[in-house]
């Protein structure tokens, strides 16, 4: 009888080996709203790469919105194996207030996590009929400024804390005038959409505004599909974004994807990643790749969150906390 | 279709403001421009589109009914109060091999049968009722109210598990084998009492102590038969928690112990009986109704239990000893026995996925259609109780009672999903002492377990 029992135990423990990892597998990759088209690409490239490189076939799925609410659905229970979002801060409250990553995330990848850069610019209409060049164009009487809301998008904060550089620069730091600034621009702005690509829409598709504030990337998109009906304007001065990706390691330790969710992250910093980061109109990282696209971006003086804001923690709680100084320039 | 539509409803607005705008008087120059007027049009027409949306996913944060793989729920919209219905069944097949004089029974029964209800209101008070209908009778396992005024700071009274046996305090779905091993049987099950506990230090730490009616090893209670009163206390430390040394993450160390005064009566003894890993009583203290032959608890109980869990990948180890020393009286006899108990148990999973103290979440769920199977795990214990020499010849009879037994257990457990599991286990238990002609016989024991939770 315990010959049986023994032998029938065996067999039971060989079965698992034999069936284990046949399910293709899935990974999530929870972004932000304008990059859509950039993961399309990077998700066809990787599935290829990965296929050639292990023989296992995968899919990944997207899900994109307003950086913050993105972050908000993680930490609520989607269950995102990697997140690429915004800013930092947003990937920052995965590990504040759901343990869901470490908290040296960022150091966990190079360049800060971000393995290519963006900045914000103006599009505007065809003929630029308002002539806004800069940043204190914005203030005009009269005008009609798409920027989404920076409560929920990231690239609206991203928008805002260019604005306020500027105004510093222009202002010789004088806070109180700066602030005046900012509530004149967002007297300007009619419509505040949830996420960047929601402001895409309106000033694009709705044809509201005089001039939509936006990622450097949406807007070489919207000049591609919609070509010369639009024009990018380049500031001054801008803001260099850096928009962060990591795993989710409570999602990828249960899930048992880690080691191509990881893979998956890498192969943004490839040259090939790099590529298509660049063919979709954001800076690439990699030398070589930057020197090929170079013609591509424009120059400007880009100011960064940390030395301008001391970082994400500190613009957050000064700017867009409750009761911060945008609740208190933006009151309809 | 629909974009005409829209045209003539904002050229009519359109007309409608113009209209409006000529009543006026001429005083009121400037008059906006058809394009300004326009861009008013469009711009309300873009916030009833936003309003629309934002309407349609706040319909969504309305009071929300799920049901899924964790269970079933009504939530409030902003979350602070919520109703969930959860429970589990397990259905177990109990063989005894080598055992020709069938001294115990081959059987099939509902090892647990338990219904929870649970939820929090106000988003700080929480409560849980669980009953169980298992082994054919009905008790009331858990009943407890929480309060949580800080994650450092959470009370709760009621019903519950006091904070002691590592083992006990894992879900009755989670454990590695089907039948809880032997530092189980000398902590406390479930007691009535008030409890503080939380996390601190970045959650590294956590800790809980209350005071209980105080029950006998292993036992639970729903009251008190004496004014003496149990405190029981633990400490449990993840240090690395928060380090990014994956490999220490999972390490945790915990101390626990509990401290008090019970005095038994002839008819309610206050002492534990064990029991084997088949379930077969192995120990019992002499009773009798004859005042000066029972033997009784009757004064100190002290509990200590060192306990240790690690977690690697796929790999687990989860290790307990318990001491419980009692004073015991038996007419104008009295003694301190210390009993003690250990368990080291190790597993891992086969098919790759994270060994947790909560079990094991399966990559790839049971679907034959898809090739998948879910998670396997193996797992191997040794676990062994001691009672103190000094309980015999007085208080316990060496012919009826071993003194001893040590086990040796195999284990498999089949993750179909989240929520069906499937376990088999293999028990080899020796004992020492316990027979008329010198030890009790072996044990071995044969236990499946199919599970569902919810």
């Amino acid at each position: 009888m315990n010959r049986v029992l023994w032998l029938l135990l065996s067999a039971m423990l060989m079965l698992p080996a034999a069936y284990a990892g046949q399910k293709e597998l899935t990974l999530l990759n929870v972004s932000y709203d304008p990059t859509r088209e950039l993961y399309e690409e990077v998700n066809a490239a990787f599935i290829q790469d990965w296929a050639a490189k292990t023989g296992q076939a995968i899919k990944i799925n997207q899900s994109h919105g307003g950086s913050g609410k993105q972050a908000r659905s993680v930490i609520d229970g989607l269950e995102a194996d990697v997140v690429t979002l915004a800013l930092a801060y947003d990937i920052d409250a995965l590990h504040e207030k759901a343990n869901l990553i470490p908290k040296g995330w960022q150091q966990r990848l190079p360049d800060n996590s971000a393995p290519y850069t963006s900045t914000i610019v103006f599009v505007v209409r065809k003929g630029n009929p308002r002539h806004i060049q800069d940043w204190d164009d914005l203030v005009q009487p009269g005008l009609s400024v798409i920027t989404p809301n920076p409560k929920t998008s990231g690239g609206a904060r991203w928008n805002y804390l260019a604005a306020w550089a500027y105004g510093l620069e222009m202002f010789g730091g004088d806070e109180a005038r700066v602030r005046e600034f900012l509530t004149k621009i967002f007297k300007n702005v009619p419509v505040l959409d949830s996420g960047a690509r929601g402001s895409t829409t309106t000033f694009v598709q709705r044809g509201i505004g005089d001039v939509l504030i936006s990622w450097e990337n949406e807007a070489f998109l919207i000049r591609k599909e919609f070509g010369d009906d639009y024009e990018i304007v380049v500031p001054s001065l801008s803001i260099l974004a850096e928009p962060p990706v990591t795993v989710v390691d409570k999602v990828v330790d249960r899930r048992g994807t880690r080691q191509v969710a990881e893979a998956y992250l890498n192969f943004l910093y490839t040259p090939q990643g790099q590529e298509i980061a660049a063919r979709n109109f954001y800076r690439p990282r990699l030398e070589s790749v930057a020197a090929k696209y170079k013609s591509q971006f424009t120059d400007v003086k880009l100011i960064t969150i940390d030395d301008v804001f001391g970082g994400w923690q500190k613009a957050q709680q000064t700017h867009f906390a409750d009761g911060g100084v945008f609740d208190q320039i933006f009151v309809r | 279709m629909k974009g005409i539509q829209q045209i003539i409803r904002r050229a009519a607005l359109i007309g409608g403001l113009l209209a409006a705008g000529t009543h006026q008087a001429a005083a009121q120059a400037p008059q906006p421009s058809l394009e300004q007027l326009d861009q008013k049009v469009r711009i309300l027409e873009r916030k009833l589109e936003i309003q629309e949306e934002e309407a349609a996913r706040k319909k969504l944060e309305n009071p929300a009914l799920t049901a899924g793989k964790d269970g079933f729920a009504l939530t409030s919209a902003d979350k602070a109060f919520q109703l969930k219905l959860r429970g589990y069944v397990q259905a177990d097949g109990r063989f005894f091999l080598s055992d020709d004089d069938e001294k115990a029974t081959d059987s099939f029964l509902l090892r647990r049968v338990r219904p929870i209800w649970e939820g929090k209101l106000y988003n700080d008070f929480d409560f849980r009722i669980m009953p169980d209908f298992g082994n054919g009778s009905t008790v009331l396992q858990d009943a407890y109210l929480g309060y949580t005024a800080s994650p450092a700071a959470k009370l709760r009274a009621g019903k519950f598990k006091p904070p002691f046996g590592l083992e006990r305090l894992q879900s009755g779905t989670d454990t590695l084998f089907i039948e809880r091993a032997h530092p189980t049987s000398l902590g406390p099950n479930r007691d009535v009492g008030l409890q503080l506990g939380g996390d601190v230090m970045g959650s590294t730490v956590n800790y809980a102590v209350g005071v209980f009616n105080g029950v006998t090893d292993g036992g639970s209670g729903d009251g008190d038969s004496n004014d003496g009163k149990d405190v029981v206390g633990r400490v449990f430390v993840t240090p690395f928690k928060n380090s990014d040394i994956a490999a220490l993450s999972g390490l945790s160390l915990g101390l626990a112990a509990s401290a008090g005064d019970q005095q038994g009566t002839t008819t309610v003894p206050g002492l534990p009986a064990f029991r084997s890993i088949g379930q077969q009583s192995f120990y019992t203290y002499k009773t009798s109704t004859n005042a000066a032959d029972a033997v009784i608890a009757d004064g100190s109980r002290v509990r200590v239990s060192p306990q240790a869990v690690y977690y690697y990948r796929a790999f687990g180890l989860l290790a307990e000893y318990a001491q419980s020393s009692q004073d015991v009286t038996k007419g104008a006899r009295s003694d301190t026995l210390d009993n003690d108990a250990l368990l080291v148990e190790l597993s891992y999973v086969l098919t790759g996925e994270e060994a947790t103290y909560k079990g094991v979440t399966p990559a790839h769920p049971f679907d034959p259609k898809g090739g998948t199977w879910g998670a396997f795990e193996v797992a191997l214990r040794y676990s062994e109780l001691n009672v103190d020499d000094d309980a015999f010849p007085t208080y316990a009879d060496a012919k009826k009672s071993a003194k001893g037994t040590q086990t040796v257990g195999v284990g498999l457990n089949w993750y179909l999903n989240r929520n069906l599991k499937a376990q088999v286990n293999v028990d080899n238990s020796t004992f020492d002492g316990g027979a008329a002609d010198g030890d009790r016989d072996d044990e071995q024991a044969l236990f499946t377990r199919l599970q569902i939770s919810f």
